[in-house]
């Protein structure tokens, strides 16, 4: 051993690990332990094996929630990247105004998440709301608490308003270092705009993305604070997502084994998206 | 390809006070191979900018040929640029790199196919085409970022800023002289920035030294390097560059032109001999080993005389603090205001 | 004296040893990627793959923090507290140090004249130019008073005008200053003009080192010959006339001489095809082959010769480096 070594730095560690032990490690470890018992009460359990499991994946409920969640997340993904993309080519890159809409960006990100979902839950009804009117003052007949067709919009909407921000931000700093030169180089040889963005930024901004679609991915499918507080699930089930479920299992029947059997499905599942996604990315880079 | 001519050409910074480029006029003919020499901050960057239009001229005019080029977009003038780091599509291969100014300008492409294969093989990077560029050496790459500036037919001018600043020091000639080569090949109009008089040498048919925005001289590295046209120009070719001496501070008497206050000699055209000798006389201040020749130790001479510092090329027989004399086998005559006067040689 | 021992630059390389004798001067020289950076990084005591212990005046420093050991380093890149004027970052090491303000103030002062910045004392960095921002650092690197100052070629980032003045200052510099002085470059320019001693390094370990001038006259091996001269050695291949056998043999361009300008002493005539000439004024550079190996001629000033030319060249008997069986 012939470098410096120093254990401080474990001290300094040593707080985070345990916090993330408490927190989640061993709350994780209890709802496997759950997921395959039968808990009638405290006192009487017993364990079920992979019933709940069974039984959960056969719902037709589940399988219901699942599907609408993941046509929630492509909808969201395929709007909000390229989105966010064109966002961050179009904002200047130095002076006053690139930190003003910097700022500007940023609000949106900073509002908390139940208030997202109130404001656009007001925003949109069709009697007060300043969306709801204007739209059905055009003649569109627009009532997200009746039409499910109108609800998704809603929903989709007020995430694309909540989360495209992250997208363009995270492009905007990957762009940045994109040093001058190439632009001049491209602009000598005759690149059309097109071209210059095919070949010179989005290599460069291959990395950023992928944190973006991985971020965007993973919270899309957790998603229940907004559409909660927005359709409340409804109209009927139309905007019940996995989360939402979950919790209407859990916390209202108060019905431990399948629900914790639920939750290691979903964790499960959204690790699964992940890995496939970031393995079939990052696989070329290296 | 075209001659460039410029026409007064000045760059200024809006709301700055001097001149960042000073008004100058400049021939290049076509097909030559030209270096811009200079210090950082000479104004040489700019010049470049200028010629490939990312900056437009406060006054003055740009000439491609015939045309007045001085306000026409970059992508418009037919000029090529070759930076000081490889600027490519790194994830593109080489021949689609190649490619792409062509494609960009709808040429034939089984015409275009033709065209990356010739460039390629005079840069010897055939085998590299199918290769990702992203994948290639930092020396492959730069080549690679030279070919694409030459691939096009039509280009006026191939402009290059320091090419060799990223490249390792033992690749630096080799790419010199693929340039070269294919410089002389292609008969492209080259314009070749750097602050390294041996690049700017060895490269050019013509070198235009540049200093503070203004130009100094311009003419073939031979004229700069033994009749510069001012002290400063003397001074920074050569290395170390060339010794001044007020005339009357010389021991003996050296034929000089009329006019004359200051005598400059390079440290090559000057010999030591014993003390007593010679039109100067100095003592050792400190010895600069280069080599040997001959079996002996070579390098330069660093002497303190009545006229100030001299260095001086040759056998390091001496020691330091030995009192010697300098004799000057060959030597230029300047003015009071640092001028070339007239060469004179012994 | 500091002293590296077992040291090994990247794992599986070979391990040398080398000691830095007090107060002296020792170019490192090497091509890219041969290990130089690692080796600075290695006695600062900074994170690197180098193994091996390394002492200062006896006292093992290998477990020390960089901050514990009195090593200055001075980068490539030129490295200065972007926030603090010139006068503030001389100082700063000194206020690590904990020197009274009086005494810091002075130093300052000193360190300033001695590598011309006094003027610009109230300047940050971002106002100086790349040779102000390159002595600030090492006046910032002095103001450490370090046992062992490590320039990590600290101007190749520079002019090429610049840094031939540069080379100069520093050389009276760090000469007056008694510290012993680890200055890292690819160019033998600057083993000559700088070194008491210079350290050849290839493949992350060390060749040979000694005074510049004896290496350069007896290389141990083709590599450290080739490293000595810029551009490289002439290789060839001759057979010993008593065996045959085939031994590698090697010329330094400097020291092959055009026939219409014989050197003295016995001499060997090669026959070059000259591909191309370059000339930098003072001196021209043949390039062409020989025996099917590509040469370079250097001979001082213009040499009036024809690409497609047979040129007849001389090699004096004493310049020749021979080494082992191929």
């Amino acid at each position: 051993m012939t470098k410096p070594y120093n254990n401080k730095a474990w001290l300094g560690v040593l707080p985070v690990l345990l916090i993330v032990a408490f927190s989640g490690v061993v709350p994780l470890m209890t709802v496997v332990n759950y997921s395959v018992q039968d808990i009638l009460d405290f006192n009487s359990r017993f364990f079920v094996g992979f019933q709940w499991y069974s039984e959960t994946l056969q719902d037709p409920r589940f399988v219901e929630a699942f599907v609408r969640q993941l046509g929630f997340s492509a909808s969201v993904l395929i709007i909000e990247i390229p989105l966010g993309l064109m966002l961050a080519r179009g904002m200047p890159r130095e002076g006053i105004s690139a930190s003003l809409m910097l700022v500007l960006l940023a609000i949106p990100l900073l509002i908390p998440w139940n208030v997202v979902g109130t404001i656009w839950q007001l925003y949109a009804r069709s009697d007060i709301g300043l969306l709801g009117v204007t739209l059905n003052a055009l003649g569109l007949g627009f009532n997200y608490t009746a039409n499910p067709l109108h609800a998704w919009i809603t929903l989709l909407a007020m995430d694309i308003w909540h989360w495209t921000s992250l997208v363009a931000l995270l492009a905007f700093a990957g762009l940045t270092s994109v040093p001058a030169a190439y632009y001049q180089a491209a602009e000598l040889d005759g690149a059309s705009k097109w071209q210059v963005f095919r070949y010179v930024e989005l290599p460069r901004l291959k990395g950023v993305l992928v944190i973006a679609v991985l971020l965007r991915l993973m919270d899309s499918f957790m998603i229940y604070t907004e559409p909660f507080v927005l359709t409340g699930g409804g109209p009927g089930n139309a905007t019940t997502f996995l989360s939402q479920h979950l919790a209407t299992m859990a916390v209202g029947q108060f019905d431990l084994g399948p629900a914790a059997a639920f939750s290691v499905i979903y964790f499960l599942f959204i690790l699964l998206f992940c890995w496939v996604f970031y393995s079939s990315v990052v696989r070329e880079n290296d | 390809m075209a001659s460039i001519q410029l026409d007064g050409l000045s760059f200024r910074y809006p709301g700055a006070e001097e001149y960042t480029l000073a008004p100058l006029s400049l021939n290049v003919p076509d097909g030559t191979a030209f270096a811009l020499l200079g210090a950082s901050g000479a104004g040489k960057t700019t010049l470049l900018n200028l010629l490939s239009g990312l900056l437009a001229p406060t006054s003055g005019r740009i000439f491609f040929g015939d045309d007045d080029v001085s306000y026409v977009a970059g992508r418009q003038r037919n000029v090529a640029q070759v930076f000081q780091f490889p600027v490519l599509y790194e994830s593109l291969s080489v021949a689609e790199n190649l490619a792409f100014p062509l494609r960009a300008r709808k040429f034939d492409p089984l015409w275009i196919d033709e065209r990356v294969r010739h460039i390629a093989a005079d840069l010897a990077i055939t085998e590299q085409l199918p290769f990702v560029a992203a994948d290639l050496s930092l020396f492959q790459k730069q080549l690679v970022a030279i070919g694409r500036a030459l691939v096009r037919p039509d280009v006026s001018v191939v402009l290059l800023d320091e090419p060799l600043t990223a490249v390792e020091p033992r690749m630096k000639w080799r790419l010199r002289q693929t340039l070269r080569r294919v410089q002389e090949e292609l008969a492209v109009t080259m314009i070749y920035v750097t602050h390294d008089q041996t690049e700017a040498l060895t490269f050019a048919d013509q070198v235009a030294v540049m200093a503070d925005g203004g130009l100094l001289q311009v003419g073939t590295p031979e004229q700069i390097y033994a009749t510069p046209s001012c002290e400063f120009v003397g001074y920074f070719i050569g290395s170390p560059g060339m010794n001044f001496v007020d005339i009357e501070r010389l021991e003996s008497s050296l034929e000089v032109s009329v006019g004359a206050s200051r005598v400059g000699f390079r440290p090559e055209w000057a010999l030591l001999k014993p003390q007593g000798q010679g039109q100067l006389a100095g003592t050792v201040e400190s010895i600069q080993l280069a080599g040997t020749d001959s079996g002996a130790a070579t390098g330069v001479v660093r002497l303190d005389t009545a006229a100030g510092r001299v260095a001086v090329r040759g056998k390091l027989n001496v020691a330091v603090g030995d009192h010697v004399g300098i004799e000057l086998r060959q030597h230029l005559c300047f003015s009071a205001q640092g001028d070339l006067v007239t060469a004179e040689y012994d | 004296m500091l002293q590296l021992s077992q040291t090994q630059l990247v794992p599986d390389a070979e391990a040398f040893e080398h000691p830095f004798r007090a107060g002296t001067l020792t170019v490192v020289l090497g091509r890219n990627r041969s290990g130089k950076t690692n080796l600075c990084r290695h006695i600062a005591g900074l994170a690197c793959s180098a193994a091996g212990e390394v002492s200062l005046d006896g006292r093992v420093m290998s477990g020390l923090r960089p901050q514990s050991r009195s090593v200055a380093v001075v980068f490539q890149a030129f490295v200065n507290y972007p926030n603090w004027t010139v006068a503030e970052n001389i100082a700063s090491p000194m206020l690590a140090q904990g020197v009274k303000r009086k005494d810091r103030d002075i130093r300052t002062r000193q360190l300033a004249e001695v590598l011309g910045l006094e003027e610009l004392m109230q300047r940050l960095p971002n106002e100086l130019s790349g040779g102000q921002q390159q002595r600030l650092a090492i006046a910032r690197a002095m103001a450490q008073r370090a046992q062992v100052l490590v320039l990590d070629e600290p101007l190749v980032n520079l002019d090429y005008k610049l840094r031939e003045t540069l080379v100069l200052e520093l050389r009276s510099l760090l000469q007056q200053s008694g510290t012993s002085v680890i200055y890292t470059s690819t160019d033998p320019k600057d083993a000559f003009a700088l070194g008491d001693e210079v350290l050849l390094l290839d493949e992350h370990t060390k060749l040979q080192s000694g005074k510049p001038l004896d290496v350069y006259r007896d290389p141990q091996s083709y590599a450290a010959a080739d490293l000595m001269s810029d551009p490289g050695v002439n290789p060839f291949i001759t057979k010993a006339s008593l065996v045959a056998a085939a031994r590698k043999a090697a010329v330094r361009p400097e020291h092959v001489y055009l026939a219409s300008a014989p050197p003295p002493g016995e001499v060997n005539e090669f026959q070059m095809d000259v591909w191309g000439l370059e000339t930098s004024g003072d001196e021209t550079f043949i390039h062409g082959s020989v025996e099917d190996n590509p040469w370079v001629v250097r001979c001082s000033g213009m040499a009036h010769v024809v690409p497609g030319q047979r040129l007849p060249i001389l090699v004096r008997n004493d310049d020749i480096m021979r080494f082992g069986v191929v």
